[in-house]
């Protein structure tokens, strides 16, 4: 069931084990008219100059036992709050999806279209799994000092969950997710110095995606 | 993690004051009823065994993060254990002090020695685990005395803080595998909400027939499990205000209206667990 084809519909017939996200992260073919490959352009142009985000605190054994457990707890709420709006934006992307089905109204979708839909299925899968690991992460409290990169990251992904809702042309959305799940990618690994980068790409595509107009009114 | 260890200074603190054994028999119960509240220990291996249960639904790429997470939940999981048996070890310890005889708690001390060495692991200081294994020696000590001497009330006063910590852990514990065991259900009905409506081909008929069945069981499992989070949270909350209240009503335990209070505690506990028990 999961093996579905990914971001290039032209040979999907086969079982392509390609990573679903960095295909998508890539200007992806001709099949979708309207894929966001101005965003993926400015992202290449303009992320390898962004300083990395060097937050990766090492911990500084803290002197008392009450601050370092309150500072353990808070970490573990913040990490959670992240992993809650990844889960947020997994729905949303969901919800997009089965409105793309719906708008087929029981006529019969062209291909391309059905492979662009179960390549996001399959990023909004890898999304749920990116939380799956911020909660475990919460859990064994093994998430140094992310506060600062966090708030920064919270509001982004509120920023991405609305951008995702609103979106006309479903092929929009593609580069944002692959944005996300590069940055909760790098998060959930604990690999700090990638999410400067990440949010830099984020940003980017959504400053791109509101120039864009949606083609359609999206149905609420 | 800490707190753990506190739990026996407590208990041993508790030690040092004496005014021998009493029969608190509303005490002993609530004790016993929190000691045997399920729910939290079967929903920490439900969340240990989420990847097992996700498997057939990923994609290979998700799979890699899946297995990933897998081993650091099943890292962990030995200390969300031992968190609940610190407790219940606890609130056996409790009861015996307030008359009942019938556990034999000589060999569980070794049980707690023994989830120690996960801890390392999970973020706990080589310090901490050295005050806690040299407690839990001394603690091995007063229950090897046979509780000459201890008291409900020094235990309850002393031991308070630590079990609030401790079922606070507990319940936050709880929470998280609620909400990943959310996510793990969007992942497995996701998946066919968005295949079923595609699949409109008449060659694709008994496949969505059978999606259909799957996700109707699926749909049912869940429903059932949800409640057990719910249910979980609130026994452990009741426990926690209990033991407050004991701890406020230190002076007058015995009184009617402390006894009647904790008896309505038991009441709930029971029910909780009746409710945990009876799906």
């Amino acid at each position: 069931m999961a093996t579905f084809s990914h971001s290039n519909p032209a040979p999907a017939a086969d079982a392509d084990i390609t990573p679903t996200s960095t295909g998508l992260l890539q200007p992806a073919g001709s099949a979708l008219p309207n894929q966001a490959s101005t965003p993926d352009t400015i992202v290449t142009a303009v992320a390898p100059d962004t300083p990395p985000a060097t937050q990766h605190a090492d911990a500084t054994g803290p002197d008392a036992d009450g601050v370092a457990r309150a500072n353990a707890l808070s970490n573990m709420e913040h990490v959670v709050d992240l992993a809650d709006s990844v889960v947020c934006i997994a729905d949303d992307l969901h919800e997009r999806i089965l409105q793309e089905i719906a708008s087929y109204n029981g006529r019969t979708m062209p291909d391309a279209q059905k492979a662009l839909l179960r390549a996001l299925t399959d990023d909004e899968l890898l999304l749920r799994q990116y939380a799956h690991a911020l909660y475990a992460n919460a859990t064994t409290f093994v998430i140094h000092d992310l506060a600062q990169p966090q708030h920064r990251l919270m509001a982004l992904t509120a920023e991405a969950a609305e951008k995702i809702r609103r979106i006309g042309v479903i092929g929009e959305v593609t580069g944002l997710v692959g944005g996300i799940l590069l940055l909760v990618g790098s998060i959930a690994r604990g690999q700090f110095s990638q999410v400067g980068a990440a949010l830099e790409k984020i940003q980017l595509h959504n400053a791109a995606l509101k120039t864009l107009k949606p083609s359609s009114p999206t149905k609420t | 993690m800490t707190r753990r260890a506190l739990v026996l200074v407590g208990l041993l603190v508790a030690g040092c004051a004496s005014t021998g054994q009493v029969s608190l028999g509303e005490v002993r119960e609530f004790a016993d009823a929190s000691a045997r509240l399920g729910g939290y220990a079967e929903l920490s291996r439900r969340y240990r065994d989420t990847y097992e249960r996700e498997l057939p639904y990923l994609s290979p790429q998700a799979e890699r993060v899946a297995r990933d997470t897998d081993a650091r939940r099943r890292a962990v999981f030995d200390d969300f254990v031992a968190i609940q048996k610190t407790l219940v070890l606890y609130m056996q310890t409790l009861s015996l002090l307030a008359g009942d005889g019938r556990y034999e708690l000589s060999g569980r001390v070794d049980d707690l020695g023994s989830g120690l060495k996960a801890m390392t692991d999970s973020g706990l200081k080589q310090r901490h685990v050295a005050a806690y294994t040299g407690m839990a020696r001394l603690l091995t000590r007063v229950i090897a005395s046979r509780y000459q001497n201890r008291s409900v009330d020094t235990m309850v006063r002393d031991g308070n803080a630590d079990v609030q910590t401790l079922i606070d852990a507990m319940i936050v514990l709880t929470r998280i595998y609620e909400k990943a065991n959310e996510n793990e259900q969007k992942t497995v009905l996701g998946l066919f909400n968005a295949e079923i409506p595609m699949a409109n081909r008449n060659a694709d008929r008994m496949l969505v027939t059978l999606a259909r069945v799957h996700l109707q069981n699926k749909t049912a499992e869940y429903r059932l499990i949800d409640r057990r989070y719910k249910l979980a949270q609130q026994g452990l909350t009741k426990v926690a205000l209990g033991h407050q209240k004991m701890r406020e009503n230190m002076d007058k335990l015995r009184s009617e209206e402390t006894r009647h209070m904790l008896a309505g505690y038991v009441h709930d506990l029971n029910l909780i667990r009746d409710a945990l028990s009876g799906e």
